[in-house]
């Protein structure tokens, strides 16, 4: 399956051209493919920040709505729209004072909006309400764009250093959290054709920026001379020494499976021999998940932010646009962890099943296109006189997305879990972190990496895996989580009996000094 | 049984079940899967999405009546969004401000359920600061005045002249002094404007001749002719809604029906402590809204009047 999106070819031979007209015609021309590499290397590096930049709104939108979802909301809906409709059912139509009907527009969504999407209600209030807000389809897209709102409050915000803070260190944290987050992604491949550096050892070069924020979160901590910031910061320090020698021993499974340090050579690994790391290490991905969470300081692991006992936690008596960048470094940190797990777990950038297990069916695209014409006939057979138009519809759709959006929407699906994971669990105690960590997380990745040793040097036979040995890692790791969930020792719950019970049994009912007899 | 199943900290309880609960409150908000019996909340049958139920129990239907236009109103939990595709719900989420409760489930706001801001019918209400006495926050700052009453003002020939109230023993009294207030100018001046009346309480009425205890101190002998009658008023209800609990203390100590916690719980936030600190007009109930409140005490303060003028009457008769 071919990617036509080669930005990185369009990059560098838009470089060419520009050298071949400029400097190539001048007495420089020997710097002309110095030239050539700065302005390739430039445009990437822009091309991927500002993929990753503009990509994070959606995360920050799962966020919102994933989670408003879970407990029974809606989220934010109707920031845009507020705008030109009034408040509390009175209809401020000021569109139509706009001279030279400039507000037409405005009030022709209006009308689409509400005569389409818009529902009527015997109920006056109801009816009144339905004209004012809820769209059905359009409740979609407000959302994403109060980021943008919450972005422009921050940079209007005033920026105040406490008067007793380090003021030097107080000010360099956030630089350090912030570029090596960005940093980050210099090493993160996009797709094999969007990738902004990309040495040999580009895993290494990851796990250690990945490993330089802390330091900033310690600084950021103490500077600020407080004490919900000094423990804060403590947290984070002990949290990450417990979590990143898990994270290094997991990532270093995935590395000796896939035979390589370079995250692109991972990716193609997976995509060669057939199977997602997935399916060969589901109890490693696990494990990645867990660190990774711990790692991004996200709920259940959030102890250095704790809102309930540290206020704000390191960032406390951070404001205004610091704060605000680090609230998104914090996101991007957490997109880096999204983007990781599907490069090295879920195949990257490749389609899901598009050249790997599914090869075992012949004539998978006539397979894939049969399947889907049915699927849309069935949809559409009432509605449309010619279904059989569609029949290509599947096939042009796996040659035409790029390869860089199956690798964003597994990264946005893998946020949809942190979040959920976020929504479902409580945050765990301090110790209870520490001893997960070391004295469960650890052997565990060790034993990982001893199974990853294993497959590559026995069970691999350097060409694609047999389909059976996925299948039986997988189908054993999901065996093991139906026994670990439905498995329950009755005999010694039974037997246990709670160390303070209202029921005191022969004694009577409790009274002072019963229990002494 | 010495334990619950659910309450053993193993694997399932920790983390399949959360997992699981968690998943399902938002799958139950996707149109058409939101109703599988699976994605049921625990302990109950079906999803509570979209379905249709009277909110209305036997016992309000009974004490509304027939007339009442909750009545008959079949709310589901979640109303469909849309008519052209009625299948999407959307969650149990009351919009609000754009949205209000009392609109939408208006059977969740019988009076007296509820403690909001704080109501005051400002027309029957007589300055006793019984609750003032009862507040245990200290919010409330009404401060009174005895003062003479405005249609004790008017002279004879004018419109209002008579329709005062009378000189009593145990009343109030005012009597002119001879202070001039008439170059008084509020715009330059930096004092308060001078009383003009020297007040006191009545001790005795002998013939024409009051016995005045006079409120700057002493006693003295007036003549009637020269007194009004005057009355003690409020002059600031001022009321601290930062500080007020909701307790609702002030309400029940009120004997004339006119303090009282509303509905209301829009409306009390500011941009400061001094927005919260309420003035008479914004604690006002009109008495209009509260008719049955001001019947109710018009027609004690009636009784009252009747019960005395027959005492007086007996009195005169023996």
């Amino acid at each position: 399956m071919g990617d036509w999106f080669t930005v990185r070819t369009w990059a560098e031979e838009f470089s060419q051209m520009i050298s071949d007209n400029s400097i190539g015609k001048t007495s420089f021309s020997d710097y002309s493919d110095t030239f050539v590499t700065v302005m390739t290397e430039g445009i990437m590096a822009v091309t991927v920040f500002g993929i990753i930049m503009a990509t994070i709104l959606i995360l920050l939108w799962i966020e919102r709505k994933f989670f408003a979802r879970i407990m029974d909301r809606r989220g934010a809906t109707m920031a845009i729209r507020s705008l030109w409709v009034g408040e509390g059912g009175e209809h401020v139509d000021w569109y139509d004072e706009l001279p030279f009907g400039t507000g037409k527009p405005l009030r022709w969504l209006n009308e689409l909006l509400n005569n389409t999407f818009g529902s009527s209600s015997e109920h006056e209030t109801v009816d009144r309400v339905n004209d004012r807000s809820y769209h059905g389809i359009w409740f979609l897209l407000p959302g994403l764009i109060q980021n943008v709102a919450d972005g422009m409050k921050f940079m209007t915000k005033e920026w105040m250093v406490p008067a007793k803070a380090d003021k030097f260190i107080f000010e360099v944290a956030p630089f350090i959290i912030i570029t090596s987050t960005v940093m980050l992604f210099a090493f993160i491949p996009l797709s094999s054709e969007i990738y902004s550096a990309n040495p040999e050892l580009s895993l290494l070069f990851l796990m250690a920026i990945f490993g330089i924020a802390p330091l900033g979160v310690f600084f950021a901590g103490w500077s600020s001379n407080n004490k919900y910031t000094l423990l804060g910061g403590i947290r984070s320090a002990a949290q990450l020494t417990a979590y990143e020698i898990p994270l290094l021993v997991t990532v270093l499974s995935v590395a000796v499976i896939s035979g390589s340090l370079n995250i692109i050579e991972i990716v193609e690994f997976q995509v060669s021999s057939g199977s997602w790391n997935i399916f060969l290490l589901p109890f490693g991905a696990g494990l990645f998940l867990i660190t990774m969470v711990a790692e991004v300081e996200r709920i259940p692991f959030d102890m250095p932010e704790a809102e309930a006992e540290l206020v704000e936690g390191w960032w406390t008596e951070y404001g205004g646009m610091r704060w605000g960048l680090m609230f998104a470094s914090e996101y991007l940190r957490c997109y880096a962890a999204c983007l990781l797990f599907s490069l090295f777990f879920l195949g990257g950038w490749e389609m899901p099943f598009g050249d790997s297990i599914i090869n075992i069916i012949p004539n998978q695209d006539l397979i894939l296109g049969a399947v889907g014409v049915g699927l849309i006939g069935l949809a559409l057979g009432m509605r449309s006189e010619y279904p059989a138009l569609l029949a290509p519809l599947p096939l042009v759709f796996m040659s035409v997305v790029p390869s860089i959006a199956w690798l964003l929407f597994k990264s946005w699906v893998m946020f949809a879990v942190f979040v959920w994971i976020r929504a479902s669990f409580h945050r765990i105690r301090t110790d209870q972190i520490l001893e997960f960590g070391w004295r469960w997380l650890l052997p565990l990745s060790l034993v990982n990496l001893g199974f990853a040793f294993w497959l590559r040097l026995a069970a691999w036979d350097g060409g694609e895996w047999p389909l059976f040995v996925p299948g039986l890692i997988t189908g054993i790791a999901f065996v093991v989580f139906v026994i670990l969930g439905i498995d329950e020792d009755t005999s010694e719950l039974e037997g246990r009996t709670r160390p303070y019970s209202v029921y005191t049994g022969d004694v009577g009912p409790a009274s002072p000094r019963s229990h002494e007899k | 049984m010495p334990y619950h199943p659910h309450a053993q900290p193993n694997f399932r309880n920790m983390f399949v079940r959360p997992m699981w609960m968690a998943l399902k409150a938002a799958l139950r908000t996707i149109p058409y899967l939101g109703r599988l019996p699976i994605l049921a909340a625990h302990g109950t049958s079906s999803p509570y999405h979209a379905q249709e139920a009277t909110m209305i129990d036997r016992g309000t239907a009974e004490r509304l009546g027939e007339n009442h236009p909750s009545v008959g109103q079949t709310y589901a939990a979640d109303r469909e969004t849309s008519t052209l595709v009625p299948y999407i719900d959307r969650p149990v989420t009351v919009m609000y401000p754009y949205e209000r409760l009392e609109d939408l489930e208006p059977w969740l706001f019988v009076p007296g359920n509820y403690n909001g801001r704080i109501g005051v019918i400002w027309e029957t209400c007589t300055a006793c600061k019984a609750c003032v006495k009862a507040c245990p926050n200290s919010c409330l700052h009404m401060t009174t005045e005895t003062r003479v009453n405005v249609l004790d003002t008017a002279s004879e020939g004018d419109e209002w002249h008579g329709y005062g109230s009378d000189l009593e023993v145990g009343g109030f009294a005012a009597q002119r002094n001879d202070v001039d207030n008439s170059d008084y100018d509020l715009m330059t001046a930096h004092d308060a404007v001078a009383q003009e009346y020297n007040f006191g309480s009545i001790i005795d009425i002998t013939g024409d001749i009051a016995t005045i205890s006079w409120n700057e101190g002493g006693i003295g002998e007036v003549p009637t002719a020269d007194l009004s009658p005057a009355e003690v008023d409020i002059v600031s209800g001022l009321i601290d809604m930062g500080r007020c609990m909701f307790c609702g203390l002030c309400m029940e100590s009120c004997p004339f029906e006119s303090f009282f916690m509303t509905n209301e719980y829009d409306g009390m936030s500011g941009y400061s402590r001094e927005d919260l600190w309420y003035d008479a007009d914004r604690t006002r109930v009109l008495p209009s809204v509260h008719q049955e409140r001001v019947d109710l005490e018009l027609a004690k303060r009636a009784e009252k009047e009747q019960r005395k003028r027959k005492k007086a009457k007996a009195k005169a008769e023996a």
